[in-house]
């Protein structure tokens, strides 16, 4: 275990442009390309007008469909309406990238204006687009763009969160939650991809360096949300003591909750990231998840929308266009998922408030 | 005296034609003319019949293809493989690792690395199976976890790139005078399979351990022999597929062919294969591929959303295995 998660750390040094750095840490896209606000990007009356007379198409390829990419793509679809570009596929792959590469091919015998899409896997971007590339779709990229492919060439930008800003706003998160004193327990992604990564460092960045009060004392990667339960196990054994904990999103945390009620720990707090029902539910019930870290998942896909459509008028788009991140307790839990994901909180988490 | 009963009419030769014909037989055939016109009718105009997109659905159905062929013999024999989903990926990982080890020799080790992978897994398979005599489903279950971890850990969840231009032509984006190297597999895959399958001895002792295993070793077939050959033979295939999955990907990664396991056992069941074994078609097998891609194909060119070509892809499935395996119980 120690090995692994030494490993794992230097994994993480050698993969994250953030964790070495003494300067605080940046958010920068999958190639280093710098972040532009998405509020930026704006489309004047004229060009909507241009766009709705074009009879334009657009589709879909997802990674997966769940909350989260849920409300991307519903942001999307509304702002495809906005400006009369009719939606005409949208797959998903169960993070299976040569189902992806399949899904794109057949979207592209509609010959959709338009292609937003999560590459699942892209370092093989460049097999899964090319038939959307040669059949002359504007490509938009969520989270991660496809490895070999140039911007304002091949795929028109990559709209993502403030990474950075999501790791910022979790250590906020933490340090609130324990008065800004404690040892905490890491628990981070393990494995290659940038956005769960950058988050990551992000946070222990900010632990480190901004919060002398709170120490990070245990820290161990997981690369499979199913192992949760026994990561969390064995990191509460090994230290009983911890105040609070890190998990890298709200799935896994679910985990945890349940191993911390198993033990009957009521003292020690979560912060993770992302809304889901279980986390929320728990957080409002006064339980162990202090906070959640949410992106404006709606706005990725309502900017992504337009980005694409400002490319079918020629305009040029920024490589990088990232949304905010906020922080979700119990006292703005409605208002968090309406910014979040655009719709109100599960009933079971409104009606336990 | 009674007078004599008038004679029956004389049955006309197309009734006679048609009585003779089992239709267990053609159930997949139909299923996919019926399909196919369907789609052809309904998205005329959305691209379903243009030349680029029915050659999408057979080069995307090669693997499945490829890996159904396996599963034929294997329950044909009796007996079932639930881990060629998993051997698909791990062998196409250490034919990526293999050829980023050796570029010099990239072709070679590579095809060795993946199709030996793909062996060694049915062979470990088949000798569970074949000679401690535990239950196939437990054995594949278990060694399908196993090898999904195996393939999680080889390269601790990274993609692989796979670069060289002669593999990735000949299991890939490559052509052979005008046609593209997976059809090229998919067509020798079923040739071979269905030469094997229906003219060789081999492929009637398969058929023999399957139809009734005690009977076939009294007349002499080595059914434990039979049993490790159709696991290697599963194996080595689904080692294929991840060749090519990595070929057209041109990276490997740990997710390849983790979808794959319905889908194959449908068109396998669908194409006229019994599950309990004694009877089963390599070429019904390959229709079955090609009507499950075409299935996934016009569902997303009709536009419908996730959950309904979900729904829909499911409940035509669930009819057509349900005809399919009614038309055989019959």
């Amino acid at each position: 275990m120690r090995t692994l998660t030494l490993w794992s750390f230097g994994l993480m040094a050698a993969l994250s442009p953030v964790a070495a750095q003494e300067q605080a840490p940046v958010t920068v896209g999958p190639n280093g390309e710098p972040a532009t606000p998405v509020a930026e990007l704006e489309l004047t009356d004229a060009e909507i007008e241009q766009i709705r007379a074009g009879g334009y198409t657009a589709a879909f390829a997802w990674h997966e469909l769940y909350d989260w990419s849920g409300a991307v793509a519903q942001g999307a679809k509304d702002e495809f309406e906005r400006l009369g570009i009719e939606v005409v596929a949208e797959t998903t792959a169960g993070f299976d990238s040569a189902r992806q590469q399949a899904n794109v091919e057949t979207i592209m015998a509609l010959r959709p204006s338009i292609l937003i899409s999560l590459p699942v896997d892209p370092s093989a971007g460049a097999s899964t687009y090319a038939a959307a590339s040669e059949g002359g779709a504007k490509i938009v990229f969520i989270d991660n763009a496809a490895a070999g492919f140039e911007h304002g060439k091949d795929y028109v930008t990559t709209v993502s969160a403030d990474l950075v800003g999501i790791g910022e706003k979790t250590s906020e998160a933490m340090a609130a939650a324990l008065g800004s004193e404690g040892k905490i327990g890491y628990i981070f992604h393990d494995a290659d991809f940038h956005v769960t990564n950058l988050r990551d460092s992000a946070f222990k960045w900010m632990i480190e360096n901004r919060y002398d009060g709170i120490e990070i004392v245990a820290e161990a990667g997981m690369a499979d949300p199913a192992c949760i339960e026994d990561i969390a196990n064995a990191m509460l054994l090994q230290n009983p003591d911890l105040d609070g904990m890190y998990v890298p999103w709200a799935e896994p945390a679910a985990g945890v909750l349940s191993v911390l009620r198993q033990q009957g720990r009521t003292d020690l707090k979560i912060v993770t990231i992302d809304l889901n029902e279980p986390a929320g539910l728990d957080m409002v019930q006064g339980g162990s998840v202090a906070a959640l870290i949410a992106d404006e998942a709606y706005n990725i896909g309502v900017y992504a929308a337009r980005a694409g459509a400002a490319s079918l008028l020629a305009r040029e788009v920024e490589p990088f266009l990232v949304v905010d991140a906020l922080i979700v307790t119990a006292d703005n839990v409605a208002q968090g998922w309406q910014q979040s994901l655009h719709r109100d909180p599960p009933e079971s988490v409104l009606n336990a408030q | 005296m009674s007078a004599p009963s008038p004679a029956a009419p004389a049955a006309s030769p197309f009734r006679t034609m048609l009585s003779r014909i089992n239709l267990q037989h053609y159930v997949v055939y139909v299923g996919f003319l019926a399909i196919f016109l369907f789609f052809a009718i309904v998205l005329r105009d959305s691209g379903f019949l243009s030349q680029r997109n029915l050659v999408n659905i057979a080069l995307q159905t090669a693997p499945a293809t490829i890996m159904a062929i396996g599963l034929v013999f294997v329950l044909s024999a009796g007996e079932i493989d639930l881990s060629f989903g998993s051997t698909v990926a791990v062998s196409a990982l250490c034919a990526a690792m293999a050829m980023a080890a050796m570029p010099g020799a990239a072709l070679p080790v590579g095809v060795a690395a993946g199709i030996g992978a793909g062996l060694l897994i049915g062979a470990i398979n088949g000798a569970l199976v074949a000679w401690l005599r535990l239950p196939s489903f437990l054995v594949t279950l278990a060694t399908m976890g196993l090898v999904a971890g195996v393939a999680r850990s080889l390269t601790q969840l990274r993609s692989i790139p796979v670069t060289d231009p002669l593999f990735t032509g000949i299991f890939g984006s490559g052509s052979l005078f005008g046609i593209t190297s997976l059809v090229i597999w998919t067509v020798v895959g079923v040739a071979v399979g269905h030469v094997v399958y229906r003219q060789t001895r081999f492929g009637a002792h398969v058929l023999a351990t399957g139809d009734n295993a005690r009977a076939a070793q009294v007349t002499g077939i080595k059914v434990s022999r039979i049993r490790l050959s159709v696991f290697m033979i599963s194996g080595g295939l689904a080692g294929l597929a991840g060749l090519l999955y990595a070929g057209r990907l041109q990276a490997a990664k740990y997710t390849l062919g983790e979808t794959d396991l319905m889908t194959v056992i449908a068109a396998v069941i669908v194409g006229g294969t019994l599950l309990n074994g004694g009877k089963g078609s390599v070429v019904g097998a390959l229709v079955g591929s090609l009507l499950m891609g075409m299935l996934n194909n016009g569902l997303i060119l009709m536009g419908l959303s996730v959950s309904d070509q979900m729904i829909v892809r499911g409940l035509i499935i669930l009819i057509a295995v349900a005809v399919s395996l009614r038309e055989k119980n019959r």
